[in-house]
């Protein structure tokens, strides 16, 4: 292949193959696909040509992206807010000149894409602590968010917080920063977006408009903002600890679960739907302490309870385990029985906690006979509190020497209601 | 007044959006259109995007002036793809193959490697925003009797969803991700009838593989320009019939304002008396982004193959099943009756039959008459062809009487008066019936219909016979 100068993206190039050529711009390969150039013809339509069948590529112009000016004018009117951006699909926009990723991370590229945020509110500050999608993230990346949050919240400048994050461990974050920011004073408000900003039905503006009316709200709690159904009218503020992402897809993939939604928001109003936490003087502080070694895991049938030594090897501290129904694990009637081994391990000093597979509902292990039995080997059942929050909330209380050193104290707060994670009632 | 359209240096070029016969582009949806009413709606707004420099495409901002809500009309027949709640699902293997069948019968080069494109279109007539578009093939050639026509680009593309009220905007998804081939000939067109022809010529070829049929599976848009002025683009004709007159009012149209300076790059819609109304700018290129939800698409050997395969066996089929001759099929080709001897295969099984009395009969009155074939075609047209086998195949007309009977509606008998004279007939008949009763009394109606359709075969129905029998016979 002869090429003259490198090609970069943006390029006008002409690519010769061995009959034919085709000019147009040249852009980056897809990440799966190295052996593949791809170019955007006139016409706009991108084709992918084989490395090995070019025979020559010639530079015809070299791309002169200028760089704009926008300059975002601060309204005094307007309550100000501070955000973090931590990726995901609501901070990733597709860059078509050049086929690659560009990053929303700064006040003037995020009006660029939300003009509409900026008229509701002044985005003061904007800090980026990492660009990340969600699955990568860990508890090391939730005690950043909550450093960062904690010094936006103390800023007497700063009515209110939007988190930017991406969807599939959403509700752990917000956990997360349930249960280590303490005396919040202001809204700490995440959201996301399931359709990528650079299409026109992207779900983010309503998700950003509404959040930005929340994070001016009185609620000084962690909830996650997002569309309460398929339409484009409104949103739900979903509080921190009792919320999961339940559809892989849709806008309102963000429900409640045992709980009721804080409050219904549109792009102009916010209607409270239940008890919240009103805005104060707290100066807010963060507990950040956290075990690393907890781990959820997720019974089915015919399971072997040697998984259970596998973790007691590797010096994990606590466990939760997703069980069936009320709370039930396999019995000492089942071929694999379980019993015996949640014995064993707890009486090595692993805490074992229990919330439910059918994620909707109350545990109640004292309804039959096999539930019993588990509970009576010492398994803290964790009522209606969700699985995902159970883990957090573990890591975070085990994170606590000195409630860690002992069983019963670690049962405590566990079971105390520290960030709403229980509920009193089940209305549904 | 007889426009010069080499001197005004018309280029046109046609673009034909035909709806393909398989389940949904990107998903599993059957590609049905819905009467009833709707079984859920949603509300969705559209937000106009900067494209990579800031700037907002032309046509896409004309639509965003004013940020309107939307209202989703859905079915049982419609999932989460088409709510754009769904990321798109893998092409659609039919529709795929239909669209490279459609590239080998143009002569097209298949592209290879390929990116599933999203274009903007913030109309609302598609829920994300865009409109799904891969291009497949391009450089191919259509044959007119001027001469070849160049095939630009062949794309499958994703159907728009249906407008059920404008002004408040509502859509129905039924429509929305029906596959479509878009086919863009190259600026080639020199003149109306040319286009027409053109038109024609692709529809008929689009019939030999499977395609959806009726009002609305195909679309036909006009590009034009002339020396000095912006490129036009008329689209919606409801009548293919209409391209000649809309191309020659928008010429005079684009004369004009050559002259004053002013034309512009536009998408205008034909109304149906030929005239054409402003619907919004031309739009630029700028407005496609790839699909990021979807792999490149790679068309292999074995594809091509396949379709290649397909086409000679869809082509051999369609032309030899109906027991006509190579050069019956070219000849109807020629003279465009392939579209109008397939209708007629539906009125009576006798491809033969049709050929002639579509084909062979109005040229062998036309050069009886000493008239062009043009001005038979007008009296013998579709409907009154139609008509006559239609009665050829409930026997009312005889297959010998034919070409008798066109003769006197040629020669300007009324095809009512033509059809009168032979319920004269049928009273003639009706005498001989009684006679012939009257002669061999006593036998059963079975046996008296035997007499009477021996004597009568050809100029009476069964069911004609039959009831003046009993009309007879107590």
């Amino acid at each position: 292949m002869k090429i003259e100068n490198k090609p970069e993206p943006g390029d006008l190039v002409e690519i010769f193959l061995i009959k034919n050529s085709y000019k147009g711009i040249f852009l980056e390969s897809p990440e799966s696909e190295k052996g593949i150039f791809l170019l955007k013809l006139d016409s706009g339509y991108n084709i992918g040509l084989n490395k090995k069948d070019i025979f020559e590529i010639k530079v015809l112009k070299k791309s002169s992206e200028k760089k704009e000016k926008i300059e975002v004018k601060k309204d005094k009117e307007k309550p100000n807010i501070a955000m973090i951006i931590t990726g995901g699909t609501i901070a990733a926009r597709l860059n078509p000149k050049k086929g690659g990723v560009d990053w929303l991370d700064t006040p003037e590229s995020l009006f660029k894409f939300y003009p509409e945020l900026f008229k509701i509110v002044n985005v003061t500050k904007v800090e980026v602590p990492f660009m990340k999608a969600s699955e990568d993230m860990d508890y090391k990346d939730w005690q950043k968010i909550a450093k960062t949050a904690q010094k936006f919240l103390n800023d007497s400048n700063i009515n209110g917080i939007i988190i930017t994050h991406g969807t599939d461990t959403l509700h752990y974050t917000s956990a997360a920063l349930s249960f280590f920011l303490k005396d919040l004073n202001k809204p700490v408000v995440l959201t996301y977006s399931q359709r990528s900003i650079d299409r026109a039905s992207s779900d983010a503006s309503l998700n950003l408009e509404c959040a930005a009316i929340a994070a001016i709200s009185d609620i000084a709690e962690v909830f996650i903002v997002g569309h309460a159904s398929s339409n484009d009218d409104f949103c739900y503020a979903l509080r921190g600890t009792k919320v999961r992402k339940l559809h892989s897809s849709r806008r309102d993939a963000f429900k409640p679960v045992n709980t009721e939604p804080i409050a219904k928001i549109t792009r102009d109003t916010l209607n409270l739907l239940s008890n919240y936490k009103k805005r104060n003087t707290n100066k807010t502080r963060t507990d950040l302490k956290f075990e690393e070694k907890v781990a959820l895991i997720k019974f089915y049938p015919g399971q072997d309870p040697d998984i259970l030594e596998y973790y007691r090897k590797k010096g994990y501290k606590g466990i939760v385990i997703e069980m069936t129904g009320l709370g039930h694990v396999a019995t000492k009637r089942a071929r694999k029985g379980w019993t015996k081994k949640l014995k064993q391990i707890q009486d090595r000093g692993i805490v074992i906690c229990a919330a439910s597979q059918c994620i909707n509902g109350r545990l109640d292990p004292l309804v039959y006979s096999n539930g019993l039995e588990i509970f009576s080997t010492g398994v803290i059942y964790l009522e209606d509190m969700l699985a995902e929050t159970a883990l957090v909330k573990l890591g975070w209380v085990l994170g606590h020497k000195e409630w860690a050193k002992n069983k019963d104290e670690v049962k405590k707060m566990m079971l105390r209601n520290i960030a709403g994670e229980f509920s009193d009632r089940l209305e549904n | 007044m007889e426009l010069d359209y080499n001197t005004l240096g018309l280029k046109s070029g046609l673009e034909i959006h035909q709806q393909l016969d398989s389940s949904k582009l990107f998903c599993n949806c059957p590609s049905l259109l819905r009467k009833e009413e709707p079984k859920f709606t949603v509300k969705r707004k559209l937000h106009a995007v900067a494209g990579e420099s800031g700037e907002i495409d032309v046509a896409a901002a004309h639509e965003s002036l004013a940020e309107k809500e939307f209202t989703y009309e859905g079915y049982d027949t419609i999932c989460l793809v088409e709510l754009d709640e769904e990321p798109p699902h893998v092409v659609n293997k039919e529709a795929l193959e239909i669209a490279l069948q459609i590239a080998l019968l143009l002569n097209c080069k298949i592209i290879p490697i390929t990116q599933i494109m999203r274009k903007t279109v913030i109309d609302g007539s598609n829920t994300s925003g865009f409109q799904r578009t891969v291009l497949i093939a391009r450089d191919g050639e259509l044959e007119i009797s001027s001469g070849k026509i160049g095939i630009a680009t062949l794309c499958l593309e994703e159907d728009a969803a249906r407008i059920i009220d404008k002004e408040k905007g509502i859509f129905r998804l039924d429509r929305l991700g029906i596959p479509l081939v878009e086919i863009a000939t190259k600026a080639d067109i020199k003149n109306p009838q040319q286009a027409k022809e053109a038109a024609l010529k692709l529809g008929e070829l689009l019939r030999l593989v499977k395609v959806k049929r009726g009002i609305g599976t195909i679309r036909q848009d006009v590009n034009l320009s002339i020396k000095g002025g912006q490129r036009v683009e008329l689209k919606g004709f409801q009548d293919i019939r209409n391209i000649e007159r809309a191309m020659e009012i928008e010429v005079q149209r684009q004369e004009g304002l050559v002259k004053q300076k002013k034309s512009i790059a536009e998408v205008r819609a034909v109304n149906s008396d030929g005239s054409s109304r402003f619907l919004r700018p031309l739009p630029g290129a700028a407005r496609m982004y790839p699909e990021t939800d979807l792999p490149l698409l790679k068309i292999s050997r074995e594809k091509i193959d396949k379709a290649k395969k397909e086409i000679q066996k869809v082509s051999k089929e369609e032309l030899k099943i109906e027991g006509l001759s190579d050069d019956m099929i070219k000849l109807l080709s020629n003279h465009n009756k392939l579209d109008e001897f397939k209708e007629m295969l539906s009125i009576i099984n006798n491809p033969l039959l049709i050929a002639k009395t579509i084909l062979i009969f109005p040229k062998e009155i036309a050069s009886k008459e000493k008239k062009s074939l043009a001005e038979v075609g007008k009296t013998l047209n579709r409907d009154v062809l139609g008509n006559v086998l239609e009665n050829v195949a409930k026997g009312k007309i005889d297959e010998g009487n034919i070409k008798h009977i066109l003769e006197k509606i040629v020669k300007g008998e009324s095809y009512e008066g033509v059809i009168d004279n032979k319920k004269e007939d049928i009273n003639f008949i009706e005498e001989r019936i009684a006679k012939i009763i009257k002669e061999k009394p006593g036998l059963s109606i079975n046996a008296y219909m035997g007499l009477v359709m021996k004597e009568f075969k050809g100029k009476i129905s069964g069911q004609e016979a039959n009831e003046i029998i009993r009309k007879y016979v107590k």
